[in-house]
């Protein structure tokens, strides 16, 4: 799927502002409990979707997002003035780590009005850097919030079901077909192998015909 | 009078510095591309300050500079003495009575209309290009714009200003005033704040009696920065 942007198709020049969504979610397990934070590169306040950006001084800058003809795996990280502590506060006592990260691409036209808004990357916030450099008299911090993109997290993703009564209820919860394996978690149990000695629950057949075979009482 | 101004009043070489910030590419067939970002586009001066300040009378103003250091704005004009008004001077064809009664209709983006303009001839012009603009009154704003073009009075109710840069300033400014030219203030503060040394010189002499002194001699230029963020 292609999207025309016209605002850079045969133009000699363009007026960009980034914009970040960070929605850092509170609660493990309930989304809406969840505080967004927005800020942009722009000059002023924009709404886009209902979310005021606001043109915060401590966006330092937005690392780099590859684009490829396939879809990658690419990360991209954030920078972020913690003079004023703000930014710091916000990655030290939120769950920062697994919000979601949101950039939007928007285009100014001459005279400083925001026309079209693009996606630019969605991802999750992997990890975050606070580094301090103080140089004689000059003292600065900033705050990298480093983020992954969904792909990179469906990669990491634990898919399937796993071969347990929960997991399978998980998806059906009147399915008993793993109901019995923690009976026989841990034993040792040769499969194709003619059970031997083994006496099942009632109304199981001991030792069953084996159709392989062409019927008749196990050994 | 507090330090930088002094500084910008004494001062003999007057960098300034309104770049936006652009990336500017080239392909290979030579043509150019530029992207540009939509920022505050403060106002950078660097001020050189030759050694004019002799220790005993620049007591008050080596504190100034030492308090205010890179942390603390300063509020300065260019219209504070004669030898420097004539910098971004009043270039258009109002009156002082005609300017005040100008006031802000609106200012979005880069586009400042004003409106309660004055009665006069529709060829008259009202600003020139690089005539600064600032909006309310004095030490209110102090923010200024500068016209990008020549601005005719007309025949409306209105004109259209297209500023070097879209409004900066987050309160309303519907219905404010306008100051213009040097009169207009830059709220700056130093970015590198230079030190000082004493040399020797500059005796001052009471009555008979000669006492030691000495010049000042600042480090480095002041490269003042506008202080967009209080805007």
């Amino acid at each position: 799927m292609t999207s025309v942007i016209p605002e850079v198709v045969n133009v000699p020049r363009i007026n960009t502002a980034e914009f970040v969504s960070l929605t850092v979610f509170n609660e493990y397990g309930n989304i809406a409990n969840a505080n967004t934070y927005t800020f942009s590169s722009a000059y002023k306040s924009e709404v886009i979707d209902g979310l005021t950006y606001l043109p915060m001084g401590g966006l330092l800058g937005i690392g780099n997002q590859p684009h490829d003809l396939r879809v990658t795996s690419a990360d991209t990280s954030i920078s972020l003035s913690g003079i004023g502590a703000n930014n710091i506060s916000l990655v030290l006592t939120h769950k920062v780590r697994g919000s979601e990260l949101k950039i939007l691409r928007g285009f100014y036209d001459d005279n400083y009005i925001l026309g079209n808004v693009y996606p630019r990357f969605t991802g999750i916030v992997t990890g975050y850097v606070i580094k301090e450099d103080r140089q004689n008299q000059d003292d600065t911090y900033t705050v990298a919030i480093t983020a992954s993109s969904y792909k990179t997290v469906l990669e990491n993703r634990t898919a399937g079901r796993f071969t347990n009564p929960s997991s399978w209820r998980f998806f059906n919860p009147n399915d008993p077909s793993m109901d019995e394996v923690p009976s026989i978690s841990g034993r040792a149990f040769d499969f194709g192998k003619d059970p031997q000695g083994y006496n099942g629950p009632a109304g199981m057949i001991a030792n069953p015909p084996r159709r392989d075979r062409g019927g008749g009482p196990g050994k | 009078m507090g330090g930088l101004q002094t500084i910008i009043n004494v001062s003999n070489g007057l960098q300034i510095d309104r770049r936006k910030v652009v990336g500017v590419q080239v392909s290979r067939n030579e043509e150019p591309r530029i992207t540009q970002t939509p920022t505050l586009n403060p106002w950078k001066f660097t001020v050189e300050v030759p050694v004019v300040f002799k220790y005993s009378d620049a007591r008050a103003l080596l504190e100034s500079l030492d308090y205010s250091d890179r942390i603390y704005p300063e509020i300065i004009t260019f219209s504070d003495n004669h030898k420097l008004n004539w910098m971004f001077a009043y270039q258009g064809q109002m009156n002082q009575s005609q300017i005040n009664g100008i006031t802000v209709q609106s200012f979005v983006g880069n586009q400042l209309t004003l409106t309660n303009l004055p009665s006069i001839a529709s060829t008259k012009v009202l600003f020139k290009p690089n005539d600064l603009i600032q909006i309310g009154a004095a030490g209110v704003n102090p923010y200024p714009f500068t016209s990008v073009g020549t601005v005719l009075r007309g025949t409306g109710t209105t004109v259209v200003v297209t500023t070097n840069r879209p409004n900066i300033i987050t309160a309303s400014v519907v219905g404010n005033g306008i100051i213009v030219g040097n009169a207009c203030q830059f709220n700056m503060f130093c970015t590198n704040m230079p030190t000082y040394k004493l040399t020797v010189g500059g005796y001052k002499k009471i009555g008979n009696i000669v006492y030691n002194n000495a010049l000042i001699q600042f480090s480095d230029s002041f490269k003042l920065y506008e202080m967009v963020s209080l805007a």
